[in-house]
C-alpha cells in the first residue's frame, strides 16, 4: 500500500507521521517542491525576522529524523499533474509515481497585486522561509517599508520591522485592521498598539500604482503618494489548488472535502490549508490556520485507515504583536454582542454572543489561562447569564 | 542538595501554582492530588510562562500556544511542544513546601 502525499509542509508532515502512527507498513512518500524540510509558518513573520535563524517554532525535522519513521520525504520535487483514473502522479521530470492514496497538500500562495511595477525585487511577499529570510536581510533602522495589507501577515510584519527601528506605514484597503480574522473591537485595540509604536495606518486606502525610481518606490494611494524602500503585499493567500482543478475534483477557492478530507474523486484527499472543509450546516469553509494544518491531517491520515474521525476543531487562530498575544476562538460575526472582560492586570476577554445570547466566539489579549474554559463554554452551547459573563471576579473556568 | 523554600503547604490551592525564581530559574510548584510537584515555568516550545496557563487533572496548558505538559513527568504531551520541561525534587520541611534545584 503506498500512500503519496503532494505538498511537504506542515500539513504534509502532519499527515506523514500520523499515517505512520496508525500504518507500520504503509509506503509513504512526502513530495515537497521547496529543498527545505517540512517546517511550520508561523516563526516566518516574527522570529525569522527579528533574526532567528531556527527557532524552535519552525519544528523542522532533520532529513533523517524522517528516514528514522520510514517517510520517504523528497525535496525539489514538483508534481505538475495528477491521474485519478490512472492513480499515479506525474513530477516535473517526468517521473511517474503510482499511489494507492493520493493526498494533496499543496497549502496556498500569496496573493499578488496586479499593478504595474509589482514585480519590481523591491516589491515583496511573505509565504515561505526563502522570502523571509530575504526580508530579514532586507530590514534594518529607517528603512522606508510600506506594508499593503492590515491582515495578520502585515502587521505582524509590521510590528516586527518597527521593533527593527524600520519607518513602517500600512496601506489597507478595508476599514479597519484584521476584517478577516478579528471582530472590530479587538482590531481598534491592536491599532492602536501600532499606532504608540509609531507607525502609521491608513484605512479605506487603496494603492492604486508603483513606480518604481532609483530612490525607492513612489506609491499612489487614493490618499496620496508615499515614498518605500520596499513594499511588503500582505493581501491574503489564495489555495494553490491547481493540480486537483486539473485533474477533474471540485474546487471552490479550495479543495472541496468531507469532514475526513476526502474528495469527491476516489481516493484522492486533502489536507490543511488548501482544503475547503465541508461543516455540519453543508458549507465549505477554507481555514488559512496553523490549527488547521496540524489537526486536520489527523483525520484524512484516519479516514486513509478506514478509522472514522472526523476534523471537528472549533476554528482557533493566533497572533504576537508588540509582545501581546491575541487568541480568537470560534466565529466572530458583525452581529454578535460582544462582552469585554478586563481584569485590570492586563488580562482581557470579549466573549461574542449571537441573538439568542449564546457565546458563540471569544477573544483573549495575554490571557492564554482562559482559553480551555472559553473553548468549553463555546462548545458547550448553553445560554449564560449575561451578568455573570460580564462578571470579572467569577473566573471563566467556572462557567464552563 | 539545597533546598529552597516555596511557601506553607497550606497556602496552595488545587491547580494554582506557586512561582519562586532561583538564579536563571523560574520554577512553578503544583499541589496534585497525591503531592506536591516542581516543573520548570518555562515553556520548552517557545518563551511563554506556563503558570499563567490552564492547569487541571495534572496537566497544564501553555497560555500562547496550548501545548500540554504533564506536571508530574514534564512530559511535552502534545505539539507544538517536543522537549519536556526540567522537574524538581519537592519536599514539606515544617509545614513548607520545598524545592531543590539539586
Amino acid at each position: 500500500m503506498r500512500t503519496v502525499i503532494v505538498g511537504a509542509g506542515q500539513a504534509g508532515r502532519r499527515t506523514a507521521e500520523a499515517l505512520r502512527g496508525l500504518d507500520p507498513e504503509r509506503e509513504i512518500l512526502l513530495l515537497g517542491a521547496e529543498e527545505e524540510p517540512p517546517y511550520d509558518r508561523p516563526p516566518l513573520s516574527k522570529e525569522i525576522l527579528l533574526g532567528e535563524a531556527r527557532p524552535k517554532g519552525l519544528m523542522q525535522r532533520e532529513m533523517n529524523a524522517y528516514a528514522a519513521e520510514r517517510i520517504d520525504l523528497r525535496l525539489g520535487v514538483r508534481v505538475v499533474a495528477i491521474d485519478p483514473s490512472g492513480r499515479c502522479a506525474t513530477t516535473a521530470d517526468g517521473t511517474r509515481i503510482e499511489y494507492d492514496q493520493l493526498v494533496l497538500a499543496t497549502g496556498a500562495q500569496a496573493r499578488r497585486l496586479k499593478l504595474p511595477g509589482a514585480d519590481d525585487p523591491r516589491v515583496m511577499v511573505l509565504r515561505n522561509l526563502d522570502d523571509a529570510r530575504v526580508l530579514h536581510a532586507m530590514l534594518r533602522p529607517g528603512l522606508r517599508l510600506a506594508v499593503a495589507g492590515a491582515g495578520l501577515i502585515g502587521l505582524e510584519v509590521a510590528a516586527a520591522a518597527a521593533q527593527l527601528g524600520c519607518a513602517v506605514t500600512v496601506l489597507e484597503m478595508g476599514p479597519r485592521a484584521m476584517v478577516r480574522s478579528m471582530p472590530a473591537l479587538i482590531a481598534e485595540r491592536v491599532a492602536g498598539w501600532h499606532r504608540a509604536a509609531g507607525m502609521v495606518l491608513h484605512f479605506g486606502c487603496a494603492l492604486t500604482a508603483i513606480t518604481p525610481q532609483n530612490t525607492g518606490l513612489l506609491l499612489a494611494t487614493g490618499q496620496g503618494e508615499i515614498e518605500a524602500d520596499l513594499l511588503l503585499v500582505a493581501i491574503g493567500a489564495v489555495a494553490d489548488d491547481a493540480l486537483a482543478r486539473q485533474a477533474g475534483i471540485a474546487v471552490a477557492d479550495g479543495i472541496l472535502v468531507d469532514a475526513h478530507g476526502r474528495t469527491g474523486t476516489p481516493n484522492i484527499f486533502a489536507a490543511g490549508e488548501v482544503a475547503s472543509i465541508r461543516q455540519p450546516d453543508g458549507r465549505h469553509v477554507r481555514f488559512e490556520s496553523w490549527q488547521v494544518a496540524q489537526q486536520q491531517p489527523l483525520a484524512v491520515a484516519n479516514a486513509i485507515c478506514g478509522i472514522d474521525k472526523p476534523y471537528a476543531e472549533l476554528p482557533w487562530h493566533w497572533t504576537d504583536q508588540h509582545g501581546h498575544n491575541v487568541q480568537v476562538f470560534g466565529a466572530h460575526e458583525p452581529g454578535f454582542d460582544w462582552i469585554e472582560r478586563d481584569d485590570g492586570a492586563g488580562r482581557f476577554a470579549a466573549l461574542g454572543l449571537d441573538a439568542e445570547g449564546r457565546v458563540r466566539g471569544a477573544v483573549l489579549i495575554d490571557n492564554g489561562r482562559d482559553a480551555t474554559p472559553v473553548r468549553r463554554i463555546i462548545a458547550g452551547g448553553q445560554r449564560i447569564d449575561r451578568e455573570r459573563l460580564s462578571d470579572v471576579s467569577v473566573g471563566l473556568r467556572l462557567l464552563c | 542538595m539545597v533546598w529552597h523554600d516555596v511557601a506553607p503547604a497550606e497556602d496552595f490551592e488545587p491547580d494554582v501554582p506557586k512561582v519562586i525564581e532561583v538564579g536563571e530559574e523560574r520554577i512553578a510548584v503544583y499541589h496534585l492530588d497525591d503531592g506536591f510537584y516542581a516543573i520548570s515555568d518555562i515553556c520548552t516550545h517557545q518563551y511563554a510562562i506556563l503558570s499563567d496557563g490552564f492547569c487541571e487533572h495534572g496537566k497544564v496548558e501553555c497560555p500562547l500556544h496550548q501545548a500540554c505538559f504533564d506536571i508530574r513527568t514534564g512530559r511535552a504531551l502534545d505539539e507544538p511542544a517536543e522537549i519536556a520541561l526540567a522537574t524538581y525534587p519537592t519536599r514539606i520541611e515544617g509545614g513548607v513546601v520545598q524545592v531543590s534545584l539539586g
